[in-house]
């Protein structure tokens, strides 16, 4: 009798085991539907509010580096801003009502600053957490980017907070060209150095040489064309290969970024309707 | 009653100082030392194994909530706090009366050593390939595990020598 109830103390133990274990799991596979889980994520207000503490004080440290690409951006700005006044008074026409200017539809976006509260480097599928939601005009697959070049794609909103799938995650691939050529591939990374990523779909006859960039190609709805996504670093090809395997060093320090700025594209809905109705017939 | 407080406050603790000071710490751009498993690793040894496993639950759930991974702490932390009591048989005999929490005093240098390589391990191999969620990046998550792994288990072995009875 006492064996039995020691046998069945033990079993209960395994028993509870093996559903904890399951519970677990399940949760893990539920996760990868990820929007279902924010609520059990760190874009969770409390959660949140508790990084955003520790944030205002690590922010404080990067407050050097933050400053002298702030600048250095600032400075790019203004040499723009002189050169489209420069352009726009070329083309000014002397009677005002005579044309009428359109902004091409693909080039109307505006930015929303955001600052990252919560970040990792070191999984296979990093997050970002940033500190704006949906109440800041914010929304889901808009693409986020730094003063230095592509971050990633906004994946989960909710009221104040967003969730970020940066480049550091290899569930996402950023269409991405050389400036040179043109010619465009998917970008992803490798899992390894923060600082890396590879682009596989390059053909063979391509030609290129390390330290070319690569920016955005604009055939998504996320990013514009041209925001720097980063340089080759090395490539190689086998013989046997009819494409290339490339390390792109990116442009964006993900260990040391702080603020970003969320690209909100006005024409996006349309755009995509209108492509949604052409694959529907 | 002491050790009960102590064993609470050492568990804020160690889930706080994991989600805003050892996440952060990203060493070599790869290597995360994971610590907060040392809650699991210094409960009393004849602590009820459902108490344990509950516990290792509730410390690995939380951890997650933290740091976007829903389950897979909870699931490593888990697997460890079971196959705790098997480890601690393996490298130790401690009498049917005694119930000491595991330290450099009361296992021996040597066995406390290996019972906390061997839960370390068994802790970062799980939570590295459920990350992965697959064995494709077999060799580089082992690298990773093994790298990880020795971190951790120097900050846990320095900690405890901290403060040694």
């Amino acid at each position: 009798m006492r064996n039995l109830i020691n046998f069945l103390i033990q079993y209960s133990v395994l028993m509870l085991f093996l559903f904890l274990e399951l519970i677990s799991f399940s949760l893990i596979v539920k996760n990868q539907e990820y929007q279902k889980s924010v609520f059990l994520s760190s874009s969770n207000s409390t959660v949140a509010s508790l990084y955003e503490m520790s944030n205002s004080v690590v922010e404080f440290f990067k407050l050097k580096a933050s400053n002298v690409s702030l600048s250095e951006e600032n400075t790019a700005l203004k040499n723009e801003l002189i050169q489209l006044k420069n352009q726009l008074a070329a083309i000014t026409p002397e009677k005002k009502d005579s044309i009428r200017f359109h902004i091409p539809p693909e080039m109307e976006y505006k930015f929303i600053s955001a600052k990252v509260i919560n970040s990792s480097t070191n999984k296979l599928q990093n997050y970002i957490t940033l500190n704006k939601g949906i109440r800041d005009g914010i929304k889901v697959d808009m693409g986020v980017v730094s003063d230095l070049g592509v971050v990633g794609i906004v994946k989960t909103v909710s009221d104040k907070f967003a969730v970020v799938i940066p480049i550091l995650n290899d569930k996402i691939r950023i269409n991405c060209k050389f400036t040179k050529s043109n010619y465009s591939g998917p970008l992803q990374w490798t899992g390894f150095n923060y600082q890396y990523a590879s682009l596989d779909d390059i053909a063979r006859h391509v030609k290129f040489v390390k330290g070319d960039s690569l920016v955005t190609s604009g055939f998504t709805n996320t990013f514009p064309e041209g925001i720097p996504v980063g340089t080759i670093d090395n490539f190689n090809i086998k013989e046997s290969d009819p494409y290339y395997t490339i390390s792109v060093k990116l442009a964006v320090d993900f260990r040391t970024l702080s603020h970003v700025k969320v690209i909100d594209y006005k024409n996006y809905r349309e755009q995509r309707f209108l492509e949604q109705v052409a694959k529907e017939k | 009653m002491l050790s009960v407080i102590q064993n609470i406050v050492s568990f804020i603790l160690l889930v706080l100082a994991q989600v805003l000071v050892l996440n952060n710490i990203q060493f070599l751009g790869f290597i995360n030392p994971y610590i907060y498993i040392l809650f699991i690793i210094s409960l009393p040894v004849r602590l009820p194994r459902w108490f344990t496993l509950l516990l290792g639950f509730a410390i690995g759930f939380l951890i997650d909530i933290f740091s976007n991974t829903l389950g897979m702490h909870a699931f490593a932390s888990v697997l460890i706090a079971y196959a705790r009591s098997f480890v601690i048989k393996l490298f130790t005999s401690i009498d049917e009366g005694n119930n000491p929490t595991p330290s450099f005093h009361s296992f021996g240098v040597g066995a406390y050593v290996k019972y906390v390589f061997v839960m370390v391990f068994l802790h970062h191999a799980t939570l590295f390939f459920l990350e992965a969620f697959s064995f494709s990046h077999f060799w580089l998550i082992l690298f990773k595990t093994l790298l990880s792994s020795l971190i951790s288990i120097l900050i846990i072995l320095g900690l405890k020598s901290l403060n040694r009875k």
